[in-house]
């Protein structure tokens, strides 16, 4: 039984039910009764979103309660500083995950667009000149993946797992393994990309851009539509004539793009290129998407979500610092939160259904 | 019970819901007996399989089995794991174990006598699903045998097989039959009740309608007429206008390997033309040669003036809607809305519309097209709300909303009520009025005359005959899809 004939097995038998999943949904219901079958979609798009926000929020008030200097804007910034990389690459994964596609290579895109653009700046190219090629390489590499996928007719998840390792082995050859330095840091690019324009860091505007125009992108455009059409139902999606392989081509390459990015950011801030960074972000990204109401059955997406379980993730490590919990315990509170947020929010879900 | 009846069953009663599926049918299994049991789908066959077999309780009526009367049954869809060995699938509950392991010697030593009988020539260390297909069916009835039955259940057990393997087939029943075994054989093929039965049973809307004759006895065209029944014939065909422009499909000399051969048709623009044939006869495949899913080795296809539809995608842009028999698993997105769903082929596949319309525009054309086909649901409806009727018209409502020239449909009212039904065949004549070209195949027959100019017959590949007319008759289409060497000994 594929996810969909059990989704629908569900679906059918709520409605045979009369809609009710359970007392708790039936209480809901009466307390709104206003709470009708055909209602505009707004709506549903602020619930997606509501539960991993208010997870969110409880936590920055579980951290700043007991010790207020978690609230001040240095530290709440600089913790969102620190998840701004993985967040754009959750943004693009947000895609791939939504056409029940996997993209594990973000980690490995990473370190070789890093690797490519310090390369370019420190063999003289002008510093804002390599980004672009940094994109395109980012592009380049999620194409490949999309087309490998779709010419081997293998997982992307099997793909991505081999391109990985590929795109990091690349990274580390070309910076034979070292930390490529002697960039010019005095350049506007260092100053100003790596810099906080506005008492905030250049990176967190580009995501809070990157954010506003991905969600466009995923709820209101065909591209967008097309993605979420094939998570929910591909065999459908190919008897209506989407263009599913071209699609895929699409979303891979904005995976990329969004990874590029983050490594360009990168670039500006450290003022180096560390080929062996960004080891294991793939799989925070993940997570951070899955914890952002992303499922892995694909067929819908938030990337709102995806950037607030990122915050989540740094928000807990920064906060175990407050709690001077020793460092060795933090992938184990890590892991734990990933469960009780990802817990909360399909709690949150389930009894969100009720409208529908 | 009489001697050598190994099972008797009488007056079985079984309701689904409100819908009586076996209303009094009686049945008589005698050893060393080949019994068929025919029907038309719905008829009730897999109830009383199902009930005989003791997986489904009736409501009423007796079943009597003689004392240590084990029952097999082969089913319909393989229940076999392709993954495991020949070896393992014969031993799927209880295998024989030495110091808790696997006891592949004595697995062997049981298996090798029946698989012998059988005229199964494998290795046991073979996987399974590298077996061709008849091969694998022996090794799901070897499995039933290892139970040593008395009644053997041979529920379609050729509907997928080449014609070799059914020869096979009989001599194994004939084996069976000699040691005393009990056969019930259903099936849709009348030949195979011709050439393997000794008695055959008709059901019809859960009654019998010949009660275990010998074979002797009766003819193809008569076991037809017992299936169908005596039902009113329907009005004539009303003559439509034909557009005068070059057909929208054309198919000619199309050659599928094994599948398809040298099958050619065309269906012009204000044209209703069904297909229609047993399982595996090809009608099937030539909507999916229409719909872009085959690819084609030898003879000429066009699809709305461009030529071989290459891809699924190819044939929606060449004009073609096209409407499935399992409307969940390729038709719909049920958890989606109704707009969201409507809207898939014209925007998001063609991209009518733009890539970012407002949502409202998108909503407003849905309820057009919803209101058209009087669809009971809001725009904003996940489509698993909707009932089944109303479900099939959502996904007639995303190829209206393309405006198609040919519309291919695959039992376009499967599952649906008779008031659905009567709807969607208004549609269909209102889209041929409007100058659409429709290819429809049902498992239906009455639905094909009704709604149908003309049937392409196929058999084993081949359009062996066009039904139009007078003759467009149910009867006649149920003997014409018959096997020609049947059909025409008669």
């Amino acid at each position: 039984m594929t996810e969909t004939e059990r989704a629908v097995d569900d679906a059918e038998r709520a409605r045979e039910q009369g809609g009710g999943q359970g007392r708790l949904t039936r209480r809901w219901r009466r307390l709104r009764p206003s709470a009708r079958a055909s209602e505009p979609v707004p709506r549903r798009w602020v619930r997606d979103e509501f539960g991993v926000l208010l997870v969110l929020g409880l936590l920055i008030a579980g951290i700043g309660i007991p010790y207020p200097d978690f609230l001040d804007t240095n530290n709440l910034l600089s913790t969102a500083h620190n998840s701004v990389y993985i967040s754009l690459m959750a943004c693009g994964m947000v895609f791939a995950l939504s056409m029940r596609e996997v993209d594990l290579s973000v980690g490995g895109t990473y370190a070789m667009c890093l690797v490519v653009g310090a390369l370019l700046i420190r063999d003289g190219t002008a510093p804002w000149l390599a980004v672009p090629v940094m994109l395109a390489t980012g592009i380049a590499l999620g194409v490949f993946n999309a087309l490998v996928t779709t010419l081997l007719a293998l997982p992307s998840f099997i793909v991505t797992l081999g391109t990985l390792m590929l795109f990091r082995g690349v990274g580390l050859a070309l910076a034979d393994g070292k930390q490529i330095t002697d960039l010019p840091l005095n350049d506007s690019f260092f100053t100003f990309a790596g810099g906080d324009p506005g008492g905030v860091p250049f990176a967190l505007w580009v995501l809070l851009a990157v954010i506003v125009v991905l969600t466009v992108v995923l709820s209101r455009t065909r591209f967008g539509a097309r993605v979420r059409a094939i998570g929910s139902n591909p065999d459908a999606a190919a008897f209506s004539g989407i263009p599913v392989v071209r699609t895929r081509i699409q979303a891979l390459a904005l995976s990329g793009l969004t990874t590029a990015c983050a490594a360009a950011l990168a670039l500006a801030f450290y003022g180096a290129g560390d080929p062996t960074l960004g080891q294991g972000y793939e799989l925070q990204a993940i997570a951070a998407c899955i914890i952002g109401g992303t499922p892995l059955a694909g067929g819908r997406g938030s990337v709102v979500g995806a950037v607030a379980g990122a915050m989540i993730l740094s928000v807990v490590a920064s906060g175990l610092v407050f709690f001077e919990v020793p460092i060795n315990w933090t992938s184990f509170a890590t892991g734990g939160v990933i469960l009780v947020a990802v817990a909360a929010d399909s709690a949150l879900r389930r009894t969100g259904r009720r409208r529908r | 019970m009489a001697h050598g009846d190994i099972l008797v069953a009488e007056e079985l009663v079984k309701s689904y819901g409100g819908v009586r599926a076996l209303d009094g049918a009686s049945i008589r299994l005698s050893g060393g007996e080949v019994h068929a049991l025919v029907g038309e789908n719905g008829a009730g066959k897999s109830t009383l399989v199902r009930i005989l077999s003791g997986t489904l309780g009736a409501d009423g009526g007796t079943v009597r089995a003689a004392k240590d009367a084990r029952i097999a049954v082969v089913s319909q869809e393989l229940s076999l794991f392709p993954d495991l060995t020949v070896r393992e699938n014969l031993f799927p509950q209880h295998p024989p174990l030495r110091l808790g392991l696997l006891d592949r010697g004595a697995m062997d030593r049981a298996a090798r006598p029946v698989l012998a009988e059988l005229g199964l020539d494998v290795d046991p260390r073979t996987e399974l699903g590298e077996l061709p297909l008849a091969d694998q069916q022996l090794t799901e009835i070897a499995r039933a045998l290892l139970r040593r039955p008395k009644l053997l259940i041979l529920d379609e057990p050729t509907s997928a097989l080449p014609a070799a393997a059914v020869d096979r087939l009989e001599r194994v029943l004939r084996t069976l039959t000699d040691r005393g075994i009990a056969v019930l054989y259903v099936t849709h093929f009348l030949d195979e009740v011709m050439r393997f039965a000794q008695r055959v049973t008709v059901l019809r809307d859960g009654r019998v309608a010949l009660a275990g004759v010998e074979r002797a006895e009766v003819d193809v065209p008569e076991l037809v007429s017992a299936m169908l029944g005596g039902r009113p014939e329907q009005p004539p065909r009303r003559a439509r206008s034909l557009v005068d422009l070059p057909p929208p499909v054309v198919l000619s000399e199309v050659t599928v390997p094994g599948r398809l051969t040298d099958v050619t048709f065309t269906v012009r623009a204000g044209e209703v033309v069904g297909v229609a044939g047993l399982q595996g006869a090809g009608h099937l495949d030539a909507l999916a040669v229409v719909c872009g899913r085959t690819a084609v080795s030898g003879g000429r296809v066009d699809v709305g003036g461009r030529g071989l539809p290459r891809s699924l995608r190819d044939a929606v842009r060449a004009g073609v809607a096209f409407v499935p028999s399992d409307r969940k698993r390729y038709g719909l997105m049920v958890d989606r809305t109704v707009w969201e769903n409507t809207t898939a082929v014209s925007w998001l596949a063609l991209g009518r519309g733009g890539i970012a319309p407002s949502r409202s525009e998108l909503v407003r054309r849905t309820v057009e097209l919803t209101e058209r086909l009087r669809l009971r649901g809001g725009p904003y409806d996940l489509v698993a709300r909707l009932s089944g009727g109303n479900q099939q018209k959502v996904v007639f409502a995303k190829w209206l909303a393309t405006e198609p020239k040919i519309v291919v449909l695959d039992d376009p009212t499967r599952g649906v009520d008779v008031g659905v039904r009567a709807e969607m065949h208004r549609i269909v004549g209102e889209l041929a009025a409007g100058g659409a070209a429709v290819l429809i195949a049902s498992t239906d027959l009455a639905e094909l005359t009704e709604v149908c100019d003309r049937v392409l017959v196929f058999v084993r590949g081949r359009v062996t005959e066009e039904v139009r007319g007078e003759r467009l008759t149910e009867h006649g289409l149920a003997v014409a899809m018959q096997r020609p060497e049947v059909a025409a000994s008669d």
